[in-house]
């Protein structure tokens, strides 16, 4: 009934495999194309002098008002396509712009990096 | 990994689930923690993480599921750890329906624009938006843990929806609570009560405590150390005695064994003279006169000295010198001592400073600084 926890990602992580088919993720970008007819958006981001793309099908999350370069975060299960690589079929899309981007990275690397040392310490515990 | 229930033996007892503070505040913790957390043997409805016993949870995330009853939401709250159930349930806000018909409201524009029935419509849409949210929307929640029907479900005794715009919360959020979980969560609570044995820090903690509780009650403005002597009885462990009970440590009576060590008189003695030497470091207490006859008094409770303070500041004040900046706290203390008394202590000033400041005979004009109108 409850939908799986949308775990915060990075768009570049997205595509490059990292996320498995019908994970549900959390990804920020910034808009840069929308197509109403096909329900496509593309949520773009920088990283290591890169562009990443991130394919979002918007059906559910119809209408919305498509500000072209806000930064967006999108919350869905991701879908993968042949040829198409990985889509985020989105239930929720909220225009974050303004969003400290670098701040909210940090955010998310602190998150992770105190799972993994969680996981390590109940590891240890466990193996004692 | 948690078990569904917790092994009793493990449990910490219930009557000192209180000395825990994370019992009484609601606990920041992950949804994926909440949903996991182990239910107490003793008491369900309680659950424990990591041995803190916990009752009430506050959680920030997205609403991913909605369903509204007549009585209540529930709200998919998801924080990006797991999704639990909030109930939320509507209050009267919801179940009055506006009576004023809004033709009404055009008849009072001649009171200047403020129409308190206009405005009281409006705080409670307001306060109804607030509680109304849609999939995708921020929502804070506060509220004890309830397991219903297998499921874990947090039953809201507060919830609001958060405007976010640039995710400023949610970055703050994200920060906060690995630190929480760090300085907090996980560390294992203090439950133990204090028992005898206690290392020799603590003891004079409660022995200056015991002292200062003392103080207050019987509002004390001089002692001499016997008059706090026997407070500080109940510290120091007995020594196995044949005689009766009611008869003192202090006395000498036949014991069956020699004790080593100190005995409860000198330890009495000694925890006494550490405890007054903690209670004069603090500025608690001063002797105005060091003289064979130990005499100290009580800086909250010395009316003398305060005057003294008060009118150094105030005549100081006055002169050209000290008008623009104030007078400063050394420069206080130095006519103070010559005034009242040389063993007045830097921290007994200061106790007095700040409770003069308290009831704004003087002020402080910047750091370390005073002056008086």
């Amino acid at each position: 009934m409850l939908p799986a926890p949308a775990v915060f990602h990075f768009p570049w992580e997205v595509n490059s495999g990292e996320v498995q088919e019908g994970e549900s993720v959390r990804v920020f970008g910034r808009l840069v194309c929308y197509q109403p007819e096909e329900s496509r958006a593309t949520l773009s981001a920088q990283h290591a002098s890169k562009e990443h793309r991130v394919a979002v099908h918007t059906l559910f999350v119809e209408p919305f008002n498509p500000i072209i370069g806000a930064q967006y975060l999108v919350l869905g299960e991701i879908e993968k396509a042949e040829g198409v690589g990985a889509v985020i079929r989105a239930r929720v899309l909220n225009c974050v712009d303004g969003v400290n981007v670098a701040l909210l990275q940090n955010a998310i690397n602190e998150q992770r990096s105190f799972f993994i040392e969680r996981e390590q310490t109940s590891d240890n515990a466990q193996a004692t | 990994m948690q078990r569904a229930a917790m092994d009793p033996a493990e449990e910490p007892p219930s009557m000192l689930w209180g000395l825990d503070p994370v019992f009484s505040a609601f606990a920041r913790l992950y949804v994926r923690d909440i949903l996991v957390m182990t239910e107490s043997t003793q008491v369900p409805g309680i659950y424990f993480y990591k041995l803190h016993p916990i009752y009430k949870v506050d959680v920030l995330g997205t609403v991913v599921y909605k369903r509204e009853r007549d009585d209540f939401f529930c709200y998919g709250v998801d924080d990006g750890t797991g999704v639990i159930n909030c109930l939320c349930w509507k209050n009267d806000l919801f179940k009055e329906e506006d009576p004023a018909p809004s033709g009404a409201q055009h008849s009072d524009g001649a009171q200047g624009g403020f129409n308190l029935v206009a405005e009281l419509k409006k705080l409670r849409e307001t306060q109804r938006s607030r509680c109304r949210l849609e999939i995708g929307e921020l929502l804070r929640v506060r509220g004890p843990v309830k397991t219903s029907r297998q499921q874990r479900e947090i039953m809201a005794s507060t919830f609001y929806k958060v405007d976010d715009p640039v995710m400023a919360v949610q970055v703050a959020w994200m920060m906060d609570v690995p630190q929480l979980y760090r300085l907090c969560y996980d560390k294992p609570p203090q439950l133990q009560p204090d028992a005898a044995g206690d290392s020799p820090i603590s003891v004079v903690g409660k022995a200056t405590n015991i002292i200062k509780d003392f103080f207050k009650q019987k509002s004390v403005t001089r002692f001499r150390p016997y008059d706090v002597q026997d407070l500080l009885q109940p510290l120091i462990p007995c020594q196995p005695q044949t005689a009766s009970a009611d008869q003192l440590c202090c006395v000498t009576v036949a014991v069956k064994e020699p004790v080593a060590g100190p005995s409860a008189c000198q330890q009495l003695r000694q925890l006494l003279k550490e405890a007054l030497q903690v209670l004069q470091d603090e500025g608690v207490v001063y002797r105005k006169v060091k003289s064979q006859d130990e005499v100290y008094n009580v800086t909250a409770r010395d009316t003398d000295l305060l005057i003294a303070v008060k009118d150094v500041i105030r005549e100081d004040s006055r002169r050209e010198k000290y008008a623009e900046k104030g007078c400063h706290i050394l420069h206080v203390l130095s006519a103070v001592r010559q005034r009242h008394s040389l063993n007045v202590s830097k921290a007994t000033l200061q106790l007095v400073l700040k409770s003069l400041e308290c009831n704004s005979d003087i002020v402080s004009t910047s750091e370390d600084h005073y002056t008086a109108f």
